[in-house]
């Protein structure tokens, strides 16, 4: 083994947990892309993606906004012949590309991500009051009032809490965290 | 001690042995062995050189044993049997140790190799002292043969066989011979007619004078080894008397009821009660489907037999199944494949959304003596597609179904390509295809033929059909939904119809199949060969061949050549008439048995009798097939395994013990 592991075993060594098999195993098929329900927003198809992590094209792995678009519907891995799990390839860039600083500025993804993990990691529940305001300012005038409209009527109708609410036995929770996700960068 | 000298040699295999096993050190080491004349060590054992060397030593040296450590028995033990024969030494004098697929192969541990090896010929040397001269035993080819199996690969391997002025049973589970081939409509890449070439082959099935064919009918149990097997064969009752029956037909016409063929058309039309597959069906006599016969059900009807005009009446409603014991010297099993379940895979919407077909019925729907006359149209029967898709790999190359590729798809899907061209020249068609695989004589030059005839490829696999609309043309169409993975991007192709290419597999009860004639089969239910490249139609059954997509995905030539294969095989082992058996035979002592009549039932193959006037049993060694049982279950240890003697093994396992001490074992 080379002293320096290369970016897709990186990716690889980021996948440990999962039960899919290795990135190098895709027979470049397209079934992820087919599938995939996003994929038109995407600027390559989750099949290039993999494509690009197996020939080590750090740059243009980490600068594409595929994988912070992953909708995490986990449909093509149901339904990958090779049995990658291709939504956790998309969860392991987006942790690498969080750790490394290296997703583009102009994407909500990672602000949005991180905000969410730390306040399910703090109290073991989403609240959207904080969660919101990570993406909500990149929004037209137009979509933000819309929005601020509808988050409105929700909290009145009490489908969104007022005060955060928090999980019995947190610390056992954050515990649980700590064994299951794989740390890694400074966060 | 024993008196016997013996010669070890020690192979390098090139350097598949002598890479991690020291085999310089192994030969001086066993130099030093007790009993050990002579030890060498050898570039190529198994050349014509290393064999003289043996042959050499046993003339020079008087050598009374001989032992190479080498690669399997299954390689190379028939070889330097030759070797200690030639040179006037009794061939079961010799014994191998295989530091090679038990050895070198396994480990990159020079260390720990070179005393595995030394340890496995230790064992050897330990064996071979007690070793007894044995002389094989002679056994009678029956020169009858049974195929089961009525495919193009079977009906191959019976005509072959019966050409060669050898009696054929061809048995075959449905009414009529012709297999999965018989439904097809063209064969690729040359579009032969598929029914105008197998037919012919079929009547001359039908006709031979050295052909017992057996239709609906089913093996049922198996007796016997290599050149004396007794095949029990359940004749279904097919209601109708062959021996009068002049297959006019008749009661065909004149039957009340039908009922949908699911078998041979697949689903898509429909059949009488009593029944011919298809016209070109043989045998022509036809047979009644017992579960929808009305007379079956209510008791009346009869209308069959009412208009049968021969005499004495063919329909039979007496009919019983018969029991047939063949009496066989060799087997060849081409039973042949079933269709992947397409239903398995729900995004693809087979029996969901109506237009979409699998490769079978669309078959049958080209087929010009089909259920629509060989014209092209959706399940309302009359409207011609537009547009068509085909889906290649479906449960193929895929590890949630089958892994394997199944080989004959692409060129099949290309086929219909073809077709739908040609019967609806103004019709779109798209083949999704996740790689092209087009390897055989004539094929790539039809897949360039298609891109000519500009089908439309697109390299991706489908990722579902669906009915669900997003835009207007979608509307009332069925939307195939695809990677194109040469331009990268997501695309939804509307088509009037889809034919789904489902991957070939081994047939339901191959598992059972190949317990019943005691062979082995693979993870994916097809049959094992004996060796992949070098034995491909024999088993490791002795006497049991195997033909046809049963051990493989295959298409048609493929089969055929298997089929002709395995009959060369077989025919090969009739013309030499006695073939000579392992002496590997147990022996019961007459002089100390007790007559206590366990070994009797535990005995697999029946070869132990009782003799009630001496009260002792006896071991008939024609049917003995030396596999141990009765020897083990001997309580006064008197039943012997030639071969596997009581001191050869447990020699053999204190040689391979040599380097362990005692506290060891006990700890």
């Amino acid at each position: 083994m080379s002293a320096k592991p290369t970016f897709s075993h990186e990716i690889s060594n980021l996948m440990y947990k999962s039960h899919g098999n290795p990135t190098k195993s895709c027979i470049q098929c397209g079934t992820c892309a087919g599938t995939c329900p996003v994929a038109e927003y995407m600027d390559q198809t989750p099949r290039r993606l993999i494509g690009m992590i197996n020939a080590n094209l750090k740059e243009e792995v980490l600068a594409s906004n595929t994988y912070w678009f992953c909708a995490s519907c986990y449909h093509c891995t149901v339904r990958c012949p090779s049995q990658i799990d291709i939504a956790g390839v998309m969860y392991a860039v987006k942790r690498y590309s969080i750790w490394n600083k290296s997703y583009s500025e102009d994407l909500v993804g990672p602000a949005f991500s991180e905000a969410f993990v730390k306040i399910i990691a703090r109290s073991g529940r989403s609240y959207e009051p904080i969660l919101a305001p990570t993406y909500m300012f990149s929004m037209e005038p137009k979509e933000f009032v819309q929005e601020a409209f509808n988050a409105t009527k929700m909290m009145l109708k009490g489908r969104i809490p007022v005060l955060p609410t928090r999980i019995k036995h947190i610390k056992n929770f954050q515990e649980m965290i700590r064994r299951i996700i794989p740390i890694g960068g400074e966060s | 001690m024993n008196e016997e000298k013996v010669g070890v040699y020690v192979c390098h295999c090139g350097t598949n042995i002598a890479k991690v096993v020291d085999v310089v050190d192994v030969a001086t080491w066993a130099g030093e062995q007790p009993n050990v004349e002579v030890a060498r060590e050898y570039k190529f054992m198994c050349s014509s050189l290393g064999q003289e060397l043996i042959e050499q030593d046993i003339k020079e040296k008087g050598l009374t044993r001989v032992v190479v450590a080498s690669c399997s028995p299954h390689m190379h033990e028939k070889t330097f049997r030759g070797a200690c024969e030639r040179a006037g030494l009794n061939p079961f004098l010799f014994e191998m140790a295989n530091i090679r697929e038990h050895d070198s192969w396994i480990t990159d541990d020079k260390v720990a190799a070179t005393q595995k090896a030394k340890s496995l010929t230790n064992a050897a040397i330990a064996r071979v002292v007690h070793h007894q001269p044995l002389e094989p035993i002679p056994v009678e080819i029956n020169p009858n043969t049974l195929i089961v199996g009525g495919g193009i690969a079977g009906i191959t391997a019976a005509l072959e066989l019966a050409d060669a002025g050898n009696h054929v049973y061809l048995v075959e589970r449905e009414p009529s011979i012709g297999g999965h081939m018989a439904q097809l409509d063209k064969t690729f890449p040359t579009l032969d007619c598929s029914a105008c070439i197998l037919t012919p082959k079929m009547v001359d099935v039908g006709q031979h004078a050295n052909i017992t064919l057996l239709t609906w009918s089913e093996v049922e149990e198996l007796d016997g080894y290599l050149g004396n097997f007794t095949a029990t064969v359940r004749k279904k009752a097919r209601y109708v008397n062959e021996e009068v029956c002049t297959g006019c037909g008749i009661c065909i016409e004149k039957c009340p009821a039908k009922v949908l063929d699911e078998v041979f058309e697949v689903g898509m039309g429909t059949r009488k009660v009593i029944y011919r597959p298809f016209p070109q069906a043989v045998p022509k006599y036809p047979v009644i489907d017992k579960e929808n016969c009305i007379y079956f059900l209510r008791g009346k009807c009869k209308a069959c037999e009412l208009f049968c005009p021969t005499e004495p009446n063919s329909i039979d409603f007496t009919q019983k199944d018969e029991i047939l014991k063949l009496q066989v010297g060799n087997i060849i099993l081409a039973t042949g494949y079933d269709l992947f379940d397409v239903k398995r895979i729900p995004q693809y919407g087979y029996g969901r959304l109506k237009n979409v077909f699998t490769s079978l019925e669309f078959e049958r729907m080209v087929n010009a003596s089909g259920p629509t006359d060989g014209k092209i149209v959706l399940r309302d029967g009359k409207t011609p597609p537009a547009s068509v898709a085909i889906v290649h790999c479906v449960g193929s190359r895929d590890e949630n179904y089958h892994k394997y590729c199944s080989k004959i798809c692409c060129m099949y899907s290309l086929k219909f390509a073809h077709l739908v061209h040609e019967r609806i020249p103004d019709a779109e068609v798209y083949n999704c295809y996740i790689d092209m695989r087009t390897p055989g004589k004539g094929y790539e030059e039809f897949y360039h033929r298609l891109l000519e005839e500009g089908t439309n490829f697109i390299r991706g696999k489908v990722a579902e059909i669906t009915d669900a609309p997003r835009i207007p043309a979608e509307e009332g169409k069925l939307v195939v939904q695809v990677e194109d993975t040469l331009i990268g991007r997501q695309r939804r192709v509307p088509v009037d119809m889809v034919i789904l290419s489902p991957a070939m597999e081994a047939k339901p009860d191959s598992k059972e199949v190949s317990q019943l004639f005691k062979m082995g089969c693979d993870f994916d239910g097809f049959f094992t060969e004996r060796h992949p490249k070098l034995d491909p139609v024999a088993t490791m059954t002795e006497g049991i061949y195997i033909a046809g997509a049963c051990q493989g995905p295959k298409d048609v030539p493929e089969s055929v050549v298997q089929g002709a294969a395995a009959a060369a095989r077989v025919a090969g082992l009739i013309n030499r008439g006695t073939v000579m058996m392992e002496p590997v035979r147990a022996n019961i002592d007459q002089d100390k048995c007790s007559g206590c009549r366990i070994c009797n039932n535990m005995c697999p193959y029946n070869a132990i009798v009782f003799h009630e006037d001496r009260h002792v049993s006896e071991v008939i060694t024609a049917l003995c097939q030396g596999c141990g049982t009765c020897v083990a279950a001997c309580p006064s240890g008197i039943i012997t395994g030639a071969h596997f003697t009581n001191d050869q093994v447990f020699s053999e396992i204190e040689g391979i013990l040599w380097d362990v001490r005692p506290e060891k074992v006990l700890a």
